[in-house]
Order: structure tokens, then sequence, then C-alpha cells
């Protein structure tokens, strides 16, 4: 054998060795990269369905805790046109150059309204739901976050739920948000209560101050305003408020329906007015739609047999 | 001359040799794509059978279609007849499914009449218009305020949800 034929040989077999080795090597990281993206989306479709449970319902709240098996990001993106969604998505940390890996597929949400922060970061997350009364129940509220709390000054029997990572006062957790409510030390977040008539608590209204950035809250938002960022705050209580509007406008076709059977109710020009006021609402009318939407709660109380929620 | 023939057959046999491995590659890559791939349709029919289960739940506390907030599984009859109306399109981008439909299962019937209509037993809240759903369904009451009965007057319903068959 010469040996011009033999480096021709072999410079051709490491050439051609050395594109299926590259390809081989490709593949197998983009192959990666597909199940990542994959197992990703999963979770985040996982998240939504595994906080179906968690809603309130009649009960005063629902707890959860979702587990994951190893450091995981979970992005939350609000839109608020009408119903509005929520897009959640989730990111795994990968320790390799960038810190964490683009995220999965993200999953829209319509029906529910989860308050987090825009991205959270976390082994352990949280999950507790409310309802959102205005004065019919409109829906729950999912609050989502992987960091512990401390309440301090909170009213007793507030929260009504023991949640594990919310400790009222003497709280052991070192690097815990601590939320004081009207007064306290070292506070991340404020409460100031406003409530003065028709209400069980000062805190039924106010004001939550979280990095210098005041949230108005009626209700449970409260938690809303202290568990998620000030973006997605807003523009779940859009996306409520006009659902509020919307399940007024139903009463008003339901009181038709209910007077055509004789069982009449004097509930319709105000669930005409509320609804048109409350669809168009911002988050600084909040507290004075309180004051009307308990009115009306009066009121469908007041009727009894032929109340309309 | 020979060794030039000699030289050019070990060039081809070679480059055979590196097709037959390329495509020995592409096999075994596909075969793992495939048994993938059918971990994926696995995983994504397995997570819309939970989510049309447990959207059962969430669909029938709807406050928009629910009795009492105080009552779990029932359905305001009157709110069905409007959210099976027009009022109903308002809410097209809303649900987590495929399609909603409430079924009056008593008394027995042979034929599925649509409402509003006489002796109506089926209110169609939302259909995508998707052919291939798989349904699942729960037993619920469907009740309406009637002046004089405390608890209002009740009947047994069927909830039905589909979702769409990844299967297919």
């Amino acid at each position: 054998m010469k040996r011009g034929q033999f480096n021709f040989v072999w410079l051709f077999a490491i050439v051609a060795g050395g594109a299926i080795l590259f390809l081989a090597i490709y593949g197998a990281l983009r192959f990666g990269d597909t199940m990542r993206f994959q197992s990703d989306s999963e979770v985040a479709k996982s998240i939504a369905i595994i906080t179906d449970p968690l809603q309130a319902g009649f009960a005063e709240g629902s707890f959860g805790k979702i587990l994951f098996q190893q450091e995981t990001r979970v992005n939350n993106v609000c839109f608020d046109g009408e119903f509005g969604k929520n897009d959640i998505s989730v990111a795994t940390w990968s320790g390799i150059g960038e810190e964490w890996n683009l995220p999965g597929g993200a999953t829209s949400i319509h029906n529910k309204y989860i308050f987090s922060s825009d991205i959270a970061s976390g082994l352990d997350y949280y999950v507790f739901s409310k309802s959102f009364d205005f004065p019919y129940e409109v829906s729950d509220l999912i609050f989502l976050t992987p960091d512990d709390y401390c309440f301090v000054n909170m009213p007793d029997g507030f929260l009504g739920l023991s949640v594990p990572n919310i400790e009222v006062d003497n709280c052991s957790v070192a690097d815990a948000v601590r939320v004081c409510f009207g007064s306290g030390d070292n506070c991340d977040v404020m409460v100031y209560g406003s409530c003065l008539s028709g209400c069980d608590s000062v805190y039924d209204e106010g004001v939550v101050v979280k990095n210098g950035i005041d949230m108005r809250y009626v209700g449970n938002l409260l938690y809303g305003a202290i568990f998620s960022d000030k973006g997605i705050y807003d523009c779940n209580v859009r996306r409520l408020l006009y659902r509020a509007g919307k399940i007024a406008e139903e009463f008003v076709g339901k009181a038709d329906l209910m007077d055509a059977r004789n069982c009449n109710t004097n509930l319709k020009p105000d669930l005409i007015v509320w609804g048109a006021m409350v669809g168009n609402a911002s988050i600084n009318d909040l507290a004075s739609l309180r004051t009307m939407a308990n009115v009306i709660d009066r009121k469908n109380k007041g009727e009894k047999l032929c109340g309309m929620w | 001359m020979r060794n030039v023939v000699k030289g050019q057959m070990k060039i081809q046999q070679m480059a055979v040799m590196i097709v037959a491995v390329f495509f020995f590659f592409v096999l075994v890559g596909l075969f793992f794509l495939g048994i993938v791939l059918k971990d994926v349709k696995g995983g994504a029919e397995r997570l819309q059978k939970e989510q049309a289960i447990s959207s059962l739940k969430v669909i029938a506390d709807m406050s928009e279609l629910n009795y009492d907030s105080t009552w779990s599984m029932s359905f305001d009859e009157d709110k069905l007849r409007i959210m099976s109306g027009e009022f109903g399109r308002n809410y097209d981008l809303f649900w987590p499914v495929a399609s909603v439909g409430v079924y009056k299962v008593y008394p027995r019937f042979d034929e599925v009449k649509e409402c509003p209509s006489v002796d109506c037993n089926y209110y169609e809240i939302w259909d995508n218009g998707q052919g291939d759903v798989k349904t699942y369904s729960t037993y619920v009451a469907i009740c309406e305020r009637v002046k004089g009965m405390a608890n209002g007057r009740c009947e047994i319903g069927k909830l039905v949800v589909g979702v769409v068959d990844v299967g297919k």
C-alpha cells in the first residue's frame, strides 16, 4: 500500500467519522432539550390541573403543597383583556452555563386567578385558595409561593386556614418575608386596614405596601396583594372585576326568568347598575364598590326564598 | 494501476460501510423516537383525562352555573337556560375543556331534545366544534328557585365534559 493511499483512507474515515460523531452529539443534545421542554411543559399543565381540587368551594379555604425534585422556576404572565388568562410556564435549574434552562411551553389558564410573583423559584411551592365574593362569589383566588412568611400583628383567626409556610407573630424561620398588619419591626410588607363600616375587621379593605408600591384591596384580595407582584395583582383584579360584571348581567337575565314564575326579586335594577359599574371599574374603585356590594348583599339576604345567590 | 484499483475499492468499501453505519444509527434513533413519541402521546392523554375529571367539579361549582355557593355539584336551571343561549357566547374562550353539556336524566328519555324547546332534556353550554372528543361525566342536581320551597325544586342531571382525544 502506498503512503498516499493510506493517508487518504484515514483522512476519509476521520472526516466521515467526525461528521457522524458530531451529528450524534448534536442530536443527543437536541433530544435532551426536547425531552426537558416536554417535561417542563407537562409540569406547567400539571400545575393547572392540581390547582383544581384546591379551589375553596364553600369551605373557608384550601391548602396544598407542590414538591419538585429539583430547583424549579414558575413564570406567571397575566393577560387582562376581557376574561384574560394566566400563562404558567416552568423552567428547571441547569447548573451548566446559563443558570436556568429556557422554560417549557406555557399553559394558558382562563378560568383561574393565580396570584404569584412574575418569576418564583424554589423546590417546594405552597398553594392555597380563598374565595372572592363581590357580593356574590365571583371565583376562587389561588395563591402560589415558594417563600416562607411571617405575619406580624394579624388579628386572631383572620387567615382562617393553617398554611405551613405562614407563621404568625413568634416566627422561627429567619429569612421569612415579614408582613406587618398596622405596625411592626423590620417589615417587608405593610398592611394598612381602612374598613370603618359594614366589616368584620378593619383589614376587610385597605392598602398593602410592598417595595414602596401601594396595592389597594378588598376582602381576600389582601392575600393576592401580599403574595403577588403589582403587575400580576392589578391584572388579575381587572379580570375578576370583568367577570363580576358578566355574572351581574347573568343575574339580570335570571331575575327575568324568576319573575316569570312569580318568584319575584327586587334586585334587578341594582344588578343592572352594579354590572355596568363593576365591569368597567379600576382597582382604585374597589373600596367604593365594596360599600355598594354590601348594600346589594343585604337586599339579597332579605329576599329569602327568591334570592339571587 | 492495480494498486490504484485496489485503493478505489477500499474507498468504496469504506463509503458503503460509513453509509451503512449512518443508516444503522438513523434506524436506532427512529426506534427510540418512536418509543419517546408514544410516551409523549401517553402523557398528553393522561393530562387530558386528569384535566377533564378535575374540571367536572370546577365547572359544576362555577358561579355562572351553580345553584347556591354553599351547595356542591348543583346547577341552577335558570343559569343553564341563560348560559346555553346567546349570553353563553361571551364565555367562548373561557372553558378549560372542548365541550360542556348538561342532561336531565329523569324521566328517562329516548331522544335528546336540546333546550330551549318543549320537554327538552339537554343544555349545550359550550362546544368548540372539534369532532374527536372523549367525554367524562358526573351526576349533578339541577335546581331552580320556587316561591314557597325553601330548597327550591331539584331534578337529577348529568354533567358531560369533552376533551380533545389526543389518542386518535
